[in-house]
C-alpha cells in the first residue's frame, strides 16, 4: 500500500471523527451548562445528585462508559444491540464531556463577585435577566481557555470510538498498520490530529481576542 | 584490529550463548482474551493451552517463563521492538511472512469457521451473502476475508464486514443482534459451543483451512530450533494431546506425530 492510498483510506474516516468531535460539543456545551445550574440548585437533593453524576463521569474511564451506554442496556434488559455506533458514541461522550464543562461553567461563575447581583438586583434586574446578560458573558471569557482544553482533549479521546468499532480514522489507520505490519498509519493519525488541533487551537484564540472587550 | 574482532565475536557467541541457556527468561506474547489457547484463568493467572505448553517446553530447556499480554493488532510491531520473544496464542502462521520472521513448524490446523446465533436460519455459507458479520481486528478471520486474503471474495459478499476489538464484543453484538455471523478459528468457536451450545450454532463448513504456529524474531532461528524440539518431546509423552483433552479442543485438529 502507497502512502498515498494509506492517507486517503484514513481520510475516509476524518468524517466521522469530525461528526463524533461536532456532535459532542453540540450537546454536551448546553448540557454542561444545566449540570451546572443543577450542581448550585437551592434544592439538597438535586444538588446531591449532580455531585454524584459529575463524580461518577469523571471518575470512571470514557472507554468504560462507551461500552456500558452500548451494551448494558442488552445485558441488564435483554433489548437489542444496533448496528448503528454513531448514537452511542455520542450519548457517552456528550454526558461524559458535560461532566467536565459543568465544572468549568462552575468555576465561571463562582468567580463573579456577589456585589454584581446586588447591584443588578437594586437596577431592577430579574434572576434571569441578570444570569444572562450580566453574568454569562463575563463568564465566558473567563472560561474560554478551560474549555479550549477540554476541546482538544476532545479531539484525540474520539479515537476511543474503535471500542464500539465505530469506524472513524483512527480505526482506519489501525486496519491498516496491522494489515501492513506498518508504523506509518499511526504517524499518519498524529499528524492529522495535531493539524485538527491547531486549527482547535487557532480558532479559540481568535474567539478570546474577540471577547477581550473592557481590556 | 584482529583482536577487536575476536572480542566482537566472542561477546557475539556469548550473549547468544547465553540467551539460550538454562535460566534465560522467555518473554511469551499472547492474547489475553483468547480462550481456550490463552486467557485469565478463574484463579486471576493466565492459562490456557499455549500458555500450559509454552510453560512445559520452558521446563524443558531450563528457562524462566515470562507472560506478555499483548495488543493482537500490534503484536508484529511489538515482537520486532523486543518487548516479547514469541508470538504464540492461537496464531496463525499462513498470514506471516517467512521471509520477515522466524515461523516454527505447524502444531494444529485451524479451520476459520462461521458462529451464529441458534434458529438464525443461517445454514451454509451461501446464506452468510448478504449478512454482515464481525471478527477481532487483525486475526486470520480478518486477514483472509480483507481484501487481497485467500477469502477476500466470501468476504466482499458479506453485506459488511466489522472489526472490533476483541471477540467478546463481537459475541455481544451477535447475541444482541447487531450482526448476523461472527468469522472465527474453530477452537474458538467451539469453545463457545461447548460452554453454551444451546444459544451458538456453528456452520459445519469451513471457510479456509490454517494453521496455528509461534513466531519468533528473523534472527532467534536458534530459540525456534530449541522450543521446536522441546516442543516434539511433548509431542512424544502424549502431553501435546492430553493438555488438548484438558482444554476441549478437538484432537483431530493436532497435526503432528510423534514421528515427525
Amino acid at each position: 500500500m502507497t502512502l498515498t492510498s494509506m492517507i486517503l483510506k484514513m481520510s475516509e474516516g476524518l468524517g466521522r471523527t469530525c461528526a463524533i468531535f461536532f456532535l459532542t460539543l453540540l450537546f454536551s456545551l448546553p448540557l454542561g451548562l444545566v449540570v451546572a445550574a443543577l450542581r448550585r440548585s437551592r434544592f439538597a437533593a438535586v444538588r446531591m445528585l449532580t455531585r454524584m453524576y459529575i463524580s461518577l463521569l469523571r471518575g470512571t474511564p470514557l472507554m468504560l462508559q462507551l461500552l456500558v451506554v452500548a451494551y448494558g442496556p442488552f445485558y441488564l434488559f435483554g433489548m437489542s444491540v444496533s448496528r448503528n455506533k454513531l448514537v452511542p458514541t455520542i450519548i457517552a461522550f456528550a454526558l461524559n464531556y458535560a461532566a467536565y464543562f459543568a465544572e468549568i461553567y462552575r468555576s465561571g461563575i463562582e468567580s463573579i463577585p456577589q456585589g454584581q447581583y446586588e447591584a443588578a438586583s437594586v437596577l431592577g434586574y430579574s434572576r434571569g435577566q441578570t444570569f444572562f446578560r450580566i453574568v454569562l458573558p463575563q463568564v465566558v471569557k473567563r472560561i474560554l481557555p478551560s474549555i479550549t482544553n477540554e476541546v482538544i482533549t476532545l479531539v484525540k479521546d474520539t479515537s476511543l470510538a474503535f471500542t464500539l468499532a465505530y469506524m472513524e480514522m483512527f480505526s482506519i489507520g489501525k486496519q491498516i498498520a496491522n494489515s501492513q505490519s506498518s508504523f506509518m498509519p499511526f504517524i499518519i493519525a498524529g499528524v492529522f490530529y495535531y493539524v485538527m488541533n491547531l486549527v482547535v487551537a487557532f480558532v479559540m484564540s481568535r474567539f478570546e481576542s474577540a471577547m477581550a472587550y473592557y481590556r | 584490529m584482529k583482536r577487536i574482532m575476536i572480542l566482537t565475536l566472542a561477546l557475539a557467541l556469548l550473549l547468544t550463548c547465553a540467551a539460550t541457556a538454562e535460566g534465560y527468561t522467555f518473554r511469551m506474547g499472547i492474547d489475553a482474551e483468547y480462550p481456550p489457547y490463552s486467557y485469565m484463568g478463574d484463579d486471576g493467572s493466565y492459562t490456557g493451552y499455549d500458555v500450559e505448553m509454552c510453560q512445559k517446553v520452558c521446563e524443558i530447556l531450563g528457562w524462566n517463563m515470562e507472560i506478555v499480554p499483548i495488543n493482537w493488532d500490534t503484536k508484529l510491531i511489538q515482537l520486532d521492538a523486543n518487548e516479547i520473544d514469541c508470538i504464540w496464542s492461537g496464531l496463525t502462521i499462513d498470514v506471516l511472512d517467512p521471509e520477515a520472521y522466524t515461523i516454527s513448524m505447524a502444531y494444529s490446523d485451524n479451520s476459520q469457521m462461521i458462529l451464529t446465533k441458534k434458529g438464525s436460519g443461517i445454514e451454509t455459507l451461501d446464506d452468510v451473502v448478504g449478512k454482515d458479520v464481525g471478527v477481532q481486528l487483525g486475526t486470520s478471520a480478518d486477514i483472509l476475508l480483507s481484501d487481497g486474503g485467500d477469502a477476500a471474495d466470501l468476504g466482499a459478499s458479506f453485506g459488511d464486514l466489522i472489526r472490533y476489538e476483541n471477540y467478546n464484543v463481537c459475541f455481544t453484538e451477535l447475541m444482541g443482534g447487531a450482526i448476523d455471523a461472527v468469522a472465527i478459528d474453530i477452537g474458538v468457536a467451539a469453545g463457545k459451543i461447548a460452554e453454551y451450545g444451546d444459544e451458538y450454532y456453528m456452520l459445519e463448513e469451513p471457510f479456509a483451512a490454517e494453521k496455528y504456529g509461534i513466531c519468533f524474531r528473523k534472527a532467534d532461528t536458534e530459540i525456534c530450533a530449541q522450543v521446536e524440539q522441546a516442543f516434539m518431546q511433548l509431542v512424544e509423552d502424549g502431553t501435546y494431546v492430553a493438555l488438548a483433552e484438558k482444554y476441549g479442543l478437538d484432537t483431530s485438529a493436532l497435526c503432528l506425530t510423534p514421528a515427525d
